[in-house]
C-alpha cells in the first residue's frame, strides 16, 4: 500500500524539478532519468545474482547437511572420541593344588606427554636424575618417537621401583607432562620351574599380528610365544578395556568419558603338581643334568609333572630375549630351548623290554614258565648280538628277564615276533605316534615296520634289524611322554590315556569353562594277565635282589619299574674308554620309568637322563625324589627310613 | 546559490523529524537486528569457555554492536548526499591510516595490521572498502554513462582503488586487496563498458592473474620450507580447516545438534571459530534447518538493500545502494563458499556474523547509509 502510494508520488514530483528550468543548477549529479532507470535495470539483474548465490549456497548445504550428513557425523564422533587401549591382566595359572603359578602384578613405567611439541631440557634432566639414568637414554627415547602424532605418549622407562614412583608422585608439579602408567607383569612364582610347559610372553611380530584378529591385536601387545601361553592364549588373554576421552583439535585430552574397564584372562588350573614339578626339576638342576621328567595320573592321565631340564631363564624373556643370550642359548650342548617331554626322541631301550614282553605273551611265544639260556651272547647269522652282563645270566625266565635286564631272552622273543608283531604292540601302547598333550612341536618318535621301511628307506627288512629293535635300540625312537603313558598302560591294565595338562579353565567370575574329563585314546582289551605278569617283573626290577633298578626303591610303597640305557652311537673308539672319558654328546642316554604303588597304580613316573650313561644310577634317583613328593604323606606315617643309595650293577645293552 | 542551498537542506532537516518516523527504514532495522542476534547467539556460544559468564569477546562484540546502531540513528540524520564530496575527504583519511598501519605499526597476526587506539584497535583495511565504494559511487555518479566508459574514463578510478589496494597488499592481507579488486570490477560492470574496454580489461585482468599466481606461487614455497623447519609447529594447514569446517557443517544435519552443543567448534577442532569460521559452528548446531533460516534473512537483507538502489532517487544513491550491498554480499559468498569447502581459505569475515570490530563497525554504517537511502527516496522538495 505504502510503496504504491510513494511510487505514486515520486513519479509525480520527480517531473517538477526537470520542467524548472533552474534546478539543474543546483544539483551535482546529472538528472538523467534514462541513465537511472539503466543503473536500476542493472540493479534488477543485480538480484538475480544475489538469488543464483543463495540458490547454490542452500544447494550445498543440503549436500553436506543432509545428504552427506551421516558421513561428516561419523567424522565427527571420531574426532572427538579417541581412545586408549588399556591391557587386561591376564588369567592366573594354578597347580592341581591350586597354588599359584603365574599371576600379575601391577608395574609402573615412566611416559611423558607432548603436549606443546617444545622439549624442556630442564624437565629431562630432573626425569634422568630421578630415574637415575643418562640424560642421552632419556634424549633416545624421546627421539625414537619423533614423527609419530603427538598425542602418543612416549615411554621413557619400564617398570621403575616404588621409591621412584613415589618421587615422581610428589614432584608432580615440577614434572609437567610426565605421568605414571600401571600395566600388568608377569609374576613366576616358582622361578623358572616348569618354564617349558608354561612358556612366555613377547611383544606380538608381523607374522602373529598378520594372523591374529586385527580387532583383538595391535601393535606393541604382548602375547603368548610359547607353552600354554601360547597355546592358551585365547583363554588368558582376556580383553582389552577401552579409556574413552574427548580431545581437542591437537588430540590432547579435554575430559574422560566412559571407558570399558579391561576384563581379566580366565585362569587355569593345571594338572600339574608343582610339588613334584619342583622335585624333579631340582635334582636334574642341582646335577646339572640335560632331560625329562614326566610324571602321569595312571588312571586319568593327568600330567601331574612335565619336566624339561635345563629350565628356561623366563627373566630373560621379560620385555624380549636379547640376541646374545639367545644365541647361547642355541649353542648349549645341553639344548635349553628344546621342550625335551616331547621334543626329544631317543632310543627306548630297556624300557622297551616291556613291548617285546607283552607281544611274546600275547603271541604264546613265551610263558611265564620259559625259560632261555643266556652265554652272555646271542648268534644270528655270522652277527653276534651282546648282552650287557659280560658272563651272561645262565637260564632266566620272563621274571629275572625284566628284572635284570636280560638282553639274551628279548632278542629271542624278538627274532620269533618278528618285527611287525613287534610294531603292533608297540602302537597300542601308544609309541610311534603323537600323544596329543597340550604342548608344541611334539615328535612322534618311530615304530619301525617293514612298510616303514620300505617307504623310508625303500629297502626290505632284515630279520637281523628286529634283534636290535626287541631291545629299543636301531630305528626305535620314543619321547619321554610316549614312554611314561605306556607305563601307564601297563599299570592300569589296558587304557591309554592322552596327557593332559588342564584341570579347569575358569573365568574371572569363577564360571567353569572347560574341565578335565579323562579321555581314552586305546584300550587294549585281553591283556589284563600278561600286563600283571609284566607288571611282576618290574617290581622284582626294582625290588628284587640283583633288580637294576633299586635306587628307585621306597619303604612304604611297592614301586615297579623298568631301567634303559640307551646307545646314541656305536663308535670303536670309544670302546675302551672309561665312561667319564667319552666325549658328552657320545655317552649313553639313562632312562627309567616306574609305576606306584605297584599293587593298585596311582602314578607313573619317566626319567630320561641325556648322555646320563646309566638308567639304574642316574635317572632312578630322580624318580625316585618324585615318587616321595608324591607319597609323602603315605611315607611321613611309615618308619623313617635312612635311605641309603644301594650300588647297583649296570645294565648296559651292548649290540655288536 | 551555495548557500540557498545550504539553507534550503537546513530547512529541510527540520521539516524532515516528521518524516524520519514515516520513511525510516524499519525493515532494514527489523533484518539488522535479526541477524545480528543470530550473530550474537553464535558468538556466545562459540567462545563459551565454561562458567557463568560469557566471553569476553561476546561483550566487545554486544557493546560494539549497541554503538554501532546508535551511530545508524546518527547517520540517517544527515544526507547521504554530503557523501559525494565528504567521501573523498574520508578516503584520504583511511589511505593515511592505511599508510600509518602499514609502516609503522608491526604486523601481529601475521596478515592484517591494527591500529591501536586504547579502547578499540582499528583494522584499517575495513573502513578502506567502504570509502572505496563511496568515492567510485560517487565518481561515476557524476558521469555521463552514454554509450559505456571507455578505457580513459576508468584511468581515475583504477587509481583510487590502486592506492588502497596496494596499502593493503604489502601488509600483506591478501583477502581484503582482493575483496577491493572485486568491489572495483563490480562497480564498473554495473556502470556500461564499452566492447571495447572490455577487451583491454579482460587482457590485463588475464596478465593480473598470472602475475598473482607467481606471487601466490612464492608464498607456497615459503610455507613449505616453514612446515619442513617444523613439522609439528603448524597442523592447522589449509586442507585441516576446511576439513574441519565440512565436518562441522555436515554433522548438523537436518536440525544440528542444538545450541552449545556443537563439538566441533567446542573442542577447537575449528580453528578462528568465531571470526571466519563462525557460521561453521551455526551450521553444526542449527543443522540445514537454521542455515536456511539464517541465509534466508542475510539474503533478503541483501535484495532489501538492491530494493533500496532500485528505489533511490538519484545515481549516487543507485550506485552506492549497489556498491555497499555488493560489499557485504561479495565478503559473504566469499566467506560462506570457504566454510563449505568451495573455495580455498582466504582470510574474509561474514559480515555482521564474524567477530571483528572494524568489521562489524564498517558493516553497521554501510547499512546505515542504506537506510539513510532508502529514507530519502522522495525528492528533495515537496
Amino acid at each position: 500500500m505504502g510503496n504504491v502510494r510513494n511510487r505514486r508520488r515520486k513519479t509525480e514530483k520527480k517531473q517538477p524539478p526537470l520542467l524548472d528550468p533552474a534546478t539543474p543548477l543546483t544539483i551535482i549529479t546529472p538528472s538523467d532519468d534514462a541513465e537511472l532507470d539503466f543503473l536500476k535495470k542493472r540493479s534488477l539483474l543485480s538480484s538475480a545474482v544475489i538469488i543464483t548465490f543463495f540458490a547454490l549456497l542452500v544447494a550445498r548445504l543440503w549436500y553436506l547437511q543432509i545428504q552427506e550428513g551421516e558421513t561428516y557425523i561419523s567424522l565427527a564422533d571420531n574426532n572427538r572420541v579417541r581412545y586408549v587401549e588399556v591391557a587386561p591382566p591376564r588369567g592366573n595359572v594354578y597347580d592341581r593344588e591350586g597354588r599359584e603359578i603365574v599371576t600379575n602384578r601391577p608395574s609402573f613405567n615412566v611416559v611423558l606427554s607432548r603436549e606443546d611439541n617444545r622439549l624442556d631440557d630442564e624437565l629431562v634432566k630432573k626425569i634422568a636424575g630421578i630415574l637415575d639414568v643418562e640424560v642421552t637414554v632419556i634424549l633416545d627415547r624421546i627421539r625414537k618417537m619423533v614423527g609419530t602424532p603427538g598425542h602418543f605418549p612416549i615411554r621413557l622407562a619400564e617398570d621403575i621401583d616404588w621409591e621412584k614412583v613415589a618421587v615422581i608422585e610428589n614432584n608432580n608439579l615440577d614434572l609437567p607432562g610426565i605421568r605414571i602408567e600401571v600395566v600388568p607383569l608377569r609374576v613366576y612364582h616358582y622361578g623358572n620351574y616348569a618354564s617349558h610347559l608354561i612358556g612366555y610372553l613377547g611383544e606380538i611380530n608381523a607374522a602373529e599380528l598378520e594372523a591374529g584378529d586385527p580387532k583383538v591385536y595391535k601393535q606393541g601387545d604382548q602375547i603368548g610365544k610359547m607353552g600354554l601361553e601360547k597355546l592358551y592364549e585365547d583363554d588368558l588373554r582376556g580383553e582389552k578395556g577401552r579409556e574413552y576421552m574427548e580431545v581437542n583439535a591437537l588430540g590432547f585430552e579435554q575430559k574422560a568419558l566412559k571407558g570399558v574397564e579391561p576384563l581379566s584372562g580366565s585362569d587355569l588350573q593345571l594338572t600339574i603338581n608343582m610339588e613334584l614339578q619342583r622335585a624333579a626339576e631340582e635334582l636334574m638342576e642341582q646335577e646339572n643334568k640335560a632331560g625329562a621328567v614326566v610324571a602321569v595320573e595312571v588312571n586319568s592321565g593327568r600330567v601331574l609333572t612335565a619336566a624339561s631340564s635345563p629350565q628356561l631363564k623366563l627373566d630373560e624373556f621379560i620385555g624380549g630375549i636379547s640376541s646374545k643370550a639367545w644365541q647361547a642359548m642355541l649353542d648349549d650342548p645341553r639344548h635349553p630351548l628344546i621342550n625335551k617331554v616331547v621334543q626329544g626322541q631317543y632310543p627306548p631301550a630297556s624300557t622297551y623290554k616291556i613291548v617285546t614282553a607283552l607281544a611274546g605273551l600275547g603271541e604264546g611265544i613265551i610263558t611265564p614258565d620259559t625259560t632261555i639260556f643266556c652265554p652272555g651272547h646271542f648268534q644270528f647269522g655270522n652277527r653276534t648280538f651282546r648282552c650287557w652282563k659280560k658272563g651272561g645270566h645262565g637260564s632266566v625266565s620272563l621274571l629275572r628277564a625284566l628284572s635284570e635286564s636280560c638282553d639274551v631272552y628279548f632278542y629271542t622273543v624278538g627274532q620269533k615276533l618278528g618285527v611287525d608283531r613287534l610294531a603292533s604292540y608297540a602302537q597300542r601302547l601308544g609309541l610311534g605316534r603323537k600323544t596329543g598333550v597340550d604342548m608344541e612341536h611334539e615328535k612322534s618318535g618311530v615304530v619301525p615296520t617293514s612298510d616303514w621301511k620300505k617307504r623310508k628307506y625303500n629297502t626290505k627288512w632284515y630279520e637281523g634289524e628286529t634283534i636290535s629293535i626287541a631291545i629299543g635300540q636301531g630305528y626305535d625312537l620314543a619321547t619321554p611322554i610316549q614312554i611314561c603313558m605306556m607305563t601307564a598302560v601297563l599299570a592300569n591294565g589296558g587304557t591309554l590315556y592322552r596327557p593332559s595338562l588342564i584341570e579347569s579353565v575358569r573365568d574371572p567370575d569363577g564360571r567353569v569353562l572347560k574341565t578335565f574329563a579323562p579321555e581314552v585314546q586305546e584300550r587294549f582289551i585281553g591283556q589284563g594277565q600278561n600286563m600283571k605278569l609284566v607288571r611282576e617283573g618290574l617290581v622284582e626290577a626294582v625290588n628284587g635282589q640283583r633288580g637294576t633298578g633299586k635306587s628307585a626303591r621306597l619303604p612304604n610303597i611297592t614301586v615297579a619299574g623298568k631301567t634303559g640305557t640307551g646307545q646314541v652311537v656305536r663308535l670303536k673308539q670309544y670302546e675302551h674308554l672309561e665312561e667319564e672319558e667319552i666325549p658328552y654328546k657320545y655317552r649313553d642316554h639313562a632312562w627309567f620309568t616306574c609305576f606306584a604303588p605297584a599293587e593298585n597304580p596311582e602314578i607313573a613316573v619317566t626319567v630320561l637322563v641325556e648322555h646320563g650313561l646309566h638308567g639304574g644310577s642316574a635317572a632312578a634317583p630322580i624318580a625316585r625324589a618324585v615318587l616321595e613328593a608324591y607319597f609323602k604323606d603315605r611315607l611321613a606315617k611309615g618308619q623313617d627310613v635312612a635311605y641309603v643309595l644301594v650300588p647297583t650293577d649296570d645294565d648296559a645293552e651292548g649290540v655288536n | 546559490m551555495e548557500r540557498t542551498q545550504n539553507t534550503q537542506r537546513r530547512w529541510q532537516m527540520l521539516r524532515f523529524d516528521r518524516r524520519l518516523v514515516h520513511y525510516f527504514d524499519w525493515v532494514m532495522l527489523l533484518l539488522l537486528i535479526l541477524v545480528s542476534a543470530m550473530a550474537l547467539a553464535n558468538l556466545f556460544s562459540s567462545t563459551w569457555s565454561g562458567g557463568p559468564h560469557a566471553s569476553l569477546f561476546f561483550y566487545k562484540q554486544l557493546y560494539i554492536l549497541l554503538f554501532g546502531i546508535a551511530l545508524i540513528l546518527l547517520l540517517v540524520s544527515f544526507d547521504y548526499k554530503e557523501l559525494e564530496t565528504l567521501g573523498f575527504i574520508f578516503y584520504g583519511l583511511v589511505l593515511l591510516l592505511l599508510i600509518y598501519a602499514g609502516f609503522f605499526v608491526e604486523s601481529i597476526a601475521g596478515t592484517q595490521r591494527w591500529i591501536d587506539l586504547g579502547f578499540f584497535r582499528l583494522q584499517p583495511s575495513e573502513p578502506a572498502k567502504l570509502v572505496l565504494v563511496i568515492v567510485l559511487a560517487s565518481y561515476f555518479s557524476r558521469r555521463e554513462i552514454g554509450k559505456g566508459f571507455g578505457i580513459l574514463e576508468l584511468i581515475k578510478p583504477a587509481i583510487l582503488t590502486l592506492a588502497p589496494f596496494v596499502l593493503i597488499m604489502i601488509q600483506p592481507d591478501l583477502g581484503t586487496a582482493m575483496m577491493l579488486a572485486i568491489l572495483f570490477c563490480s562497480m564498473i560492470l554495473f556502470v556500461k563498458l564499452r566492447w571495447s574496454t572490455i577487451a583491454i580489461l579482460g587482457t590485463l585482468g588475464i596478465s593480473t592473474v598470472v602475475f598473482f599466481w607467481k606471487f601466490l606461487l612464492k608464498d607456497y614455497q615459503r610455507n613449505r620450507i616453514e612446515t619442513f623447519l617444523n613439522p609439528e609447529g603448524d597442523p592447522m594447514n589449509q586442507g585441516y580447516q576446511i576439513m574441519q569446517s565440512k565436518i562441522a557443517v555436515g554433522s548438523g544435519q537436518a536440525f544440528g545438534k542444538g545450541f552449545m552443543e556443537g563439538t566441533q567448534g567446542h573442542l577447537h577442532f575449528l580453528p578462528e571459530r568465531h571470526t571466519d569460521f563462525a557460521f561453521s559452528v551455526w551450521g553444526e548446531e542449527w543443522g540445514f534447518a537454521g542455515s536456511v533460516f539464517f541465509l534466508g534473512c542475510y539474503f533478503f537483507m541483501l535484495l532489501w538493500g538492491i530494493n533500496i538502489a532500485l528505489s533511490a532517487r538519484d545515481k549516487f544513491g543507485v550506485l552506492l545502494a549497489f556498491g555497499l550491498v555488493m560489499l557485504i554480499f561479495w565478503q559473504a559468498v566469499i566467506n560462506l563458499l570457504m566454510i563449505m569447502g568451495l573455495l580455498p581459505v582466504v582470510g574474509i569475515p561474514l559480515p555482521l556474523f564474524s567477530y571483528g570490530g572494524s568489521s562489524l563497525l564498517t558493516t553497521l554504517i554501510s547499512i546505515g547509509l542504506l537506510m539513510n537511502i532508502r529514507m530519502r527516496r522522495f525528492p528533495l522538495k515537496g
